[in-house]
């Protein structure tokens, strides 16, 4: 060791017979040993020590940036499509441009090609085409397929309507029940975040998207991020992940998300601008027809805009809900009743439900209903169609612990149902059952009440074990499920072992003599 | 016997050195938001300390010591580094930190003398 301190020194200075010591050194020298016997240790020693270098990791720090967003159109056409366009282009000009002086050399060189050896790729290629477009169209399709087919122990080619047909002879529903199914929870994307809207797909009923709020322990992660969740598989991942730079708290039309294109952020955006919104929008519905729609959001300011799906930019339509033109109304619920497209109702802040109607001589607020005593949460308009029409009823929910039933017909609540203990937090009527809502409350239970057997309790209630409180509940649209969202990012799905069709129809004529005759007898 | 207590002794610590840059960086920059006329005395501040805490273990090695401090604005950060040395001596270790504000990247590479 010592005499390798002294050799280093040595091969540094041009004269290496008396090295001067160094300063602060820890070892002592030695002067006894041959200088040229030294020269040549020196020599092998430094060599030695030069091989037994290498090269260490590489060490790297990744930030991501946030995504800008910003549009200056209305409509936003994916921008690769375009480029790759001009690519094609003007690669098909070159290739015939060399193509002719250089297609001898071309094929020698195929020729050589095929008789080396292929080589490996190196890191960067591989980076490469892991990250080009094609990849990672291809990946996010096959993920898909992988991760389905090792969850399931089922075939997963199932068709639709073999499997609708299989679950309609296993029904042995003989009145309601709930029974847990399901729970969605994502580690990274659901973890300390809650639930604000819920919405089941029309066009395939198996897909349900929750949408969340911001997650506060990670500052840097989206603020908004709406999840696609599928129940048909077993495969406990999401579907499609969205991401959006505000907290998300009502699903998901303010912004449009594209599932074709494979970013994650939205491709449209409604701007924030004094002609739309400026304060949370807390509803969001669709009205009317597949091909004829629109598009009906109003924020806490009152503000309703009516929006045409292919032109977000600035609504077609705006008005402001007020009450005998005084203050606006702080909409915290709206709904349409099941066809109709012009008049509908709204539940508020302060507690009272209005009626309303888009256009016609008393477009704005209609009517006033008072009658709950802290601000409505929920509101569900009578949606089973059948013989009767009952259109004309919807239930509310509201922080004073109770749910309501109500007729449009009628500014004071036809029925109470007081069986709650705390905040009620969302209700909702069942899409096919014209007797049966379900509603969720802050203690984490779920109830489903059953008018045609009893209205003073609910027929079938579930406390989620470990959930806090559950802020949401949605119907799928064959009746048969219930999906519900809580205040830590899970949605649980529960089957209600729906009653078939028939038993409806021979339930509708017992009911409406027993409720809407019932009006002097309604309870506070 | 010697020869592995000497190599103990004289051997880069990841954990150690680890330890020591998280103490730093909490004590110099802890619980402050990123201001442009303070973060100039925050990185010598950061660097001064691990290296004086460095030298203080007493290892016959070199340090060099580097502090990285970015804003947190929406920009993305990418840094890469790689040593030519004697891996089995030698060692480096990178630390990230971070709060609501900005970003503290602090390097130490360790060669031994």
């Amino acid at each position: 060791m010592f005499v390798c301190l002294l050799k280093v020194s040595i091969c540094k200075h041009a004269c290496p017979f008396f090295p001067p010591p160094l300063v602060g050194d820890i070892r002592t020298l030695q002067w006894d040993t041959d200088p040229s016997v030294l020269q040549l240790q020196a020599d092998s020693e430094h060599g030695r020590r030069m091989q037994r270098l290498g090269a260490s990791k590489i060490t790297q720090v990744d930030f991501l940036p946030k995504e800008v967003v910003s549009y200056c159109k209305e409509t936003q056409t994916p921008l690769t499509a375009h480029l790759s366009e001009e690519e094609e282009e003007e690669d098909e000009e070159m290739m015939e441009a060399k193509s002719g002086p250089e297609s001898e050399q071309q094929d020698e060189d195929d020729n050589r090609e095929n008789k080396e050896v292929l080589r490996e790729l190196t890191e960067e290629e591989r980076q490469q085409i892991l990250h080009s477009s094609e990849f990672q169209s291809f990946f996010e399709c096959s993920i898909r397929v992988m991760e389905r087919a090792l969850a399931e122990d089922s075939n997963i080619f199932f068709d639709y309507g073999g499997r609708e047909l299989e679950d309609k002879e296993g029904d042995l529903g003989s009145g309601s029940s709930l029974s847990f199914s399901r729970l969605f929870y994502d580690e990274h994307w659901s973890k300390h975040r809650v639930i604000t809207c819920l919405d089941w797909s029309l066009q395939y009923p198996e897909l349900l998207v929750a949408s969340y709020n911001n997650n506060e322990d990670a500052p840097h992660e989206p603020d908004g991020v709406a999840l696609v969740w599928n129940i048909k598989f077993k495969k406990a991942t999401p579907e499609y992940i969205f991401h959006c730079q505000s907290p998300v708290v009502s699903v998901g039309f303010i912004v449009l998300w594209d599932n074709r294109s494979h970013r994650r952020t939205p491709v449209q955006r409604t701007p924030l601008s004094a002609a739309a919104h400026t304060h949370p929008v807390y509803c969001v519905n669709v009205v009317g027809t597949q091909n004829a729609n629109n598009l009906i959001t109003v924020s806490t300011d009152g503000r309703m805009c009516s929006w045409s799906l292919d032109m977000l930019s600035q609504p077609q339509e705006t008005m402001e809900l007020v009450y005998n033109k005084s203050k606006p109304v702080a909409v915290t619920g709206m709904a349409f009743p099941t066809g109709d497209v012009n008049n509908y109702v709204v539940g508020s802040e302060e507690g009272t439900v209005y009626t309303a109607s888009r256009h016609g001589s008393k477009a704005g607020i209609c009517e006033m209903f008072e009658g709950h005593q802290g601000p409505v949460t929920g509101i569900s308009c009578h949606s089973a169609v059948g013989t009767v029409d009952f259109s004309h009823l919807f239930i509310t929910s509201s922080f004073d612990w109770t749910v309501k039933l109500w007729s449009t017909k009628h500014n004071k609540p036809l029925y109470s149902f007081e069986d709650n203990a705390d905040y009620v937090y969302d209700v909702m009527w069942s899409p096919v059952h014209p007797a049966i809502f379900a509603a969720v409350d802050g203690m984490g239970r779920l109830d489903l009440w059953n008018l045609n057997n009893d209205t003073e309790v609910p027929t079938a209630s579930v406390t989620i074990e470990g959930a806090s409180a559950l802020n949401r509940v949605r119907w799928s649209s064959g009746g048969k499920e219930v999906a519900v969202g809580d205040s830590e990012g899970r949605v649980w799905i529960y089957d209600t072992g729906e009653v078939q069709i028939h038993w409806r129809e021979a339930q509708l004529s017992w009911w409406p003599s027993r409720w809407v005759h019932g009006n002097e007898k309604s309870h506070q | 016997m010697d020869e592995y207590q000497a190599e103990e002794e004289t051997a880069f610590v990841v954990e150690e050195v680890s330890k020591i840059i998280k103490e730093s960086v909490e004590a110099a920059i802890g619980g402050n938001a990123y201001q442009h006329s303070r973060v100039n005395q925050w990185s010598t501040s950061v660097v001064e300390q691990c290296l004086s805490q460095l030298s203080k273990l007493g290892k016959p090695f070199k340090y060099i010591v580097t502090c990285i401090i970015t804003q947190k604005n929406g920009a993305g950060l990418q840094t890469a580094s790689t040593c030519f040395w004697d891996n089995s001596s030698d060692g480096s270790c990178a630390v990230r930190w971070e709060n609501k504000s900005m970003y503290c990247i602090v390097n130490v590479f360790g060669l031994a003398l």
